[in-house]
């Protein structure tokens, strides 16, 4: 930006809500001179600076792409809507905050994408940022526009905008990436050839390279590469070694409130567990762990670049993580003095932790959620959630003994098979632990009372799961339930609450859907749409519209079950874990029978040919080695 | 002891409020590794007051907070440690020990002063400012806690003055009487019937009083 637009956006934020998003100047936000570094990086989180600020993912890769002396990451985030339509009315270009170019400035443009109901903002992102919302209609010169993280592994809904997507881990890609177009817009290499050669990268999809057609009914009928350097089958990243990968020693400390204001150490990546209806605990597989050693060095060096006072561990299920209480232990030691406090997401009320509980207050009290998922057994063997009302009923008189004395409960409704019964099993459990806080004597129990909030979200079927084939439950039927819910949860103490039908609908509709839903995903953008997760902007007639000017339903992308014969929009991704193993999952969900842990024996999920899974050949847990329940959300 | 510490809050900061402030100083305090004392309790947080809050919005020149420390040591090695944890547009300037009894700046604080930049000076402004002083009383309206009050500005003013783009205003600001710089400039203006300009006030000092004359606030 030149001076005058710098002095109109100063102007801008004296009239913006929230102007602290925009300032930058963090600890630890990396600036460097712009003419120092070849390669401009902007890395885009579609949603605002509070969410974005608290995700993983982007401080890990804003750490290793400003570890190279040759490039620059800088962050940009999704305007609130007030600052959005001011900067459109004063034509001042979205931009990155550490040195305020505009985003059209940066030779790589890098969207994060975590969630489908953010992909509008994606698009108003291009478009404030004065880029060509088409890949199509970009010009040689124009940034190179790359896209990755879990909703990556379906690519196709955003494959008009996107130039690149890479899939999988993204710490060794990136810098494979970052070379290629560098070394490419060295050498004055056409966006085309530039193109070519990121596609030859293991773990990229370059989707200009592949065309695709469609049956009658709407379903796909053929995908392929129209380039000889394009693979049929576009295999993920996987990092091999997570105590030898980088992870950020300094992450930049934000002056202004975020979600999660604290330090993260992520002990492991990738979960055994196999849940059905979970897309991360498919697409980040195998298990790998951090190793202790590695984990207290990074402890430290965050600490002391950051002076957070609260740390918290981050994996999809770290109750498994092998060292956990040596861990904790380890981290309450060495921070106790320093008033660090310890904090798990996934919480384990066992042994240790009842004990440091009573020795310190180190451990953040934060409030107990558990997420059964499911009401009845017979569902919870559906799904694969292996866990039992004796494991809830334990974990919570646990909790409530050492003082807790709110529990959140987690539940899905709408998954397959499920009956009337699943939904009064909800109301059962629910009831059992409210009666497990009354059980116990008085004198041990907190004296606020038990508060128990029942959450049911509307299940929503993802791309490499085994359920990725299954139909939605309709917005009718969702209501349906929910107003059965609402009768079954009366209960005294319990607290009921239910997320917005509508917009499950729609993330259905976007996560499994093919090229066309990119023309909804515009056409909804065209009529306002963005920022589709806030309540207060959510337009759901609007996206309705979008689809009848594309001439497509919701119907066919959410509450159709496909055939296991159809060419799912996904399927040349090859995420691992095989479309057989899915399959045979799916059945087996149809039979309620379980899948055991891979701990206790692999089962083949694919990844075991690949030679990077250490639990194919690791000796099996044996029946009694305990394992805590996979409770903790 | 405590160290009495002068900090700037950098333009750039301008929109971050007292809270986050105070977070962002109790951070970079554990970053820098300095003997700090904690208070007791469930969420144990770093002792640390600052003389007067600054309002969103407003950059301060010379802030003043005071940190105990739990060892003795130098202003100077003080200074270079936080120096070093403090980010880019929250610098300290300077420091000075004092004894655990010496009384906190903020009970020692009576007013303070402020700049106002304009962006465009209304002709007539040095004669209305004139004249705006030369009033015994002005009377106005103050939001307080417990809603609006009438007060009367003059006591409160111990100067008001224009070179170049810039008014210059030292304001009563302490338990008893605060006279903020806004509603100082809309009684100005209102009273002069001028076209009141946009501007970027700046707190530049904080001041206490010294044998009758106001005096820096950290001096004291
Ligand atoms: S390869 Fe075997 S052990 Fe590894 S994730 Fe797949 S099923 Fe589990």
């Amino acid at each position: 930006m030149n001076d005058t637009e710098n002095a109109r956006l100063e102007r801008l934020l004296e009239e913006v809500q929230k102007p602290a998003r925009y300032i930058g100047g963090e600890m630890n936000a990396t600036v460097k001179p712009w003419d120092s570094v070849k390669t401009h990086f902007a890395f885009c989180f579609p949603d605002t600076y509070e969410i974005g600020m608290s995700h993983l993912g982007m401080k890990i890769l804003y750490y290793l792409i400003n570890g190279r002396p040759d490039a620059v990451c800088e962050r940009v985030f999704m305007p609130g809507a007030d600052m959005a339509d001011r900067m459109r009315e004063e034509s001042l270009p979205l931009f990155g905050l550490e040195s305020r170019h505009a985003l059209s400035e940066y030779e790589i443009v890098g969207f994060t994408l975590q969630y489908e109901m953010s992909y509008t903002n994606i698009l108003e992102m291009l478009d404030l940022g004065h880029i060509a919302v088409f890949a199509k209609d970009r010009a040689e010169a124009d940034p190179i526009v790359v896209a990755g993280g879990p909703c990556a592994f379906n690519p196709e809904p955003l494959t008009p905008f996107v130039d690149a997507f890479m899939i999988g881990d993204g710490e060794d890609v990136m810098h494979e990436l970052i070379d290629v177009i560098r070394d490419g817009r060295a050498e004055g290499l056409s966006r085309k050839e530039i193109f070519r050669s990121l596609a030859r990268l293991e773990g990229v999809y370059v989707p200009s390279l592949y065309d695709v057609s469609y049956n009658g009914d709407g379903t796909l009928k053929s995908f392929a590469p129209n380039d000889p350097v394009a693979p049929a089958s576009v295999k993920k990243r996987v990092v091999k070694d997570l105590s030898a990968a980088v992870y950020p020693e300094a992450i930049p400390v934000p002056y202004t409130e975020i979600v999660h204001d604290r330090m993260v150490l992520e002990i492991m990546r990738g979960c055994t567990r196999g849940c059905r209806f979970c897309q991360a605990g498919m697409l980040y597989r195998p298990v790998r762990e951090r190793s202790m050693e590695r984990l207290m060095e990074l402890a430290d060096k965050l600490q002391q670049s950051t002076g957070y006072e609260e740390m918290s561990l981050s994996s999809l299920s770290s109750g498994d993580f092998t060292c956990l209480p040596q861990l904790i232990q380890a981290l309450m030691d060495r921070y106790r003095e320093k008033r660090v406090s310890v904090s798990l997401p996934s919480m384990r009320i066992d042994s240790i932790v009842k004990q440091s509980l009573e020795e310190t207050q180190q451990v953040k009290r934060s409030g107990l959620t558990l997420a059964p998922e499911a009401g009845t057994q017979r569902l919870r063997d559906v799904i694969n959630k292996g866990v039992t009302e004796e494991d809830l009923i334990r974990s919570v008189t646990d909790a409530f003994e050492c003082g807790w004395s709110s529990v959140k409960l987690y539940f899905m409704m709408g998954l397959p098979t499920e009956t009337d019964e699943d939904l009064q099993g909800i109301g059962h459990l629910a009831k059992k632990v409210v009666d497990a806080y009354y059980a116990l004597p008085k004198e041990q129990r907190s004296k606020n009372g038990v508060k128990v909030t029942a959450s049911a979200s509307v299940f929503v079927p993802k791309p490499f799961t085994p359920f990725q084939w299954a139909a939605q439950d309709t917005i009718d039927q969702v209501h349906e339930k929910q107003a059965k819910l609402r009768q079954y949860l009366k209960i005294k103490c319990v607290n009921f609450n239910w997320h917005e039908s509508q917009l499950s609908m729609l993330e259905a509709c976007v996560s499994r859907g093919d090229r066309r839903m990119g023309d909804v995903i515009y056409a909804a953008w065209k009529r306002g749409c963005r920022l589709d997760s806030w309540n207060e902007y959510f337009k759901f007639d609007q996206w309705l519209g979008a689809f009848e000017d594309c001439g497509l339903t919701p119907d066919f992308y959410a509450y159709r079950e496909r055939p296991y014969e159809e060419l799912l929009p996904w399927q040349f991704i090859d995420a691992g874990v095989s479309q057989e193993y899915l399959r045979k999952e799916n059945e087996k969900a149809k039979a309620a029978q379980t899948t055991r842990d891979c701990r206790r024996g692999c089962n083949g999920c694919g990844l075991h040919t690949w030679g990077v899974c250490d639990w194919v050949k690791h000796p099996p847990l044996k029946d009694t080695d305990k394992t805590s329940a996979p409770l903790f959300d | 002891m405590k160290m009495i510490v002068v900090f700037e809050k950098a333009p750039r900061l301008r929109h971050i409020g007292h809270l986050d402030l105070m977070r962002a100083m109790q951070r970079a305090l554990r970053r820098s590794g300095l003997p700090l004392c904690y208070s007791q309790g469930f969420n144990p947080h770093i002792l640390l007051s600052f003389a007067a809050p600054l309002s969103v919005g407003m950059p301060g020149r010379r802030e003043i907070m005071e940190v105990p420390l739990s060892e003795e040591m130098t202003a100077e090695a003080f200074l270079q440690k936080l120096s070093s944890a403090l980010p880019p547009d929250l610098p300290c300037l300077e420091a000075r020990g004092v004894d655990d009894r010496h009384p906190a700046p903020m009970a020692l604080l009576s007013a303070a002063v402020y700049e106002a930049k304009m962006e465009a000076i209304p002709e007539g402004l040095s004669a209305a400012i004139e004249e705006f002083l030369a009033q015994k009383e002005i009377p106005a309206v103050r939001k307080t806690k417990s809603g609006l009050k009438d007060c009367d500005l003059r006591p409160m003013i111990y100067d008001l003055s224009l070179t170049g783009g810039v008014l210059r205003m030292t304001l009563a600001l302490c338990e008893k009487a605060t006279c903020k710089p806004d509603l100082l400039l809309d009684s100005l203006f209102a009273f002069s019937g001028l076209p009141r300009p946009r501007a970027l006030i700046t707190r530049t000092a904080l001041l206490g009083e010294k044998d009758g004359a106001l005096v820096p606030l950290e001096a004291l």
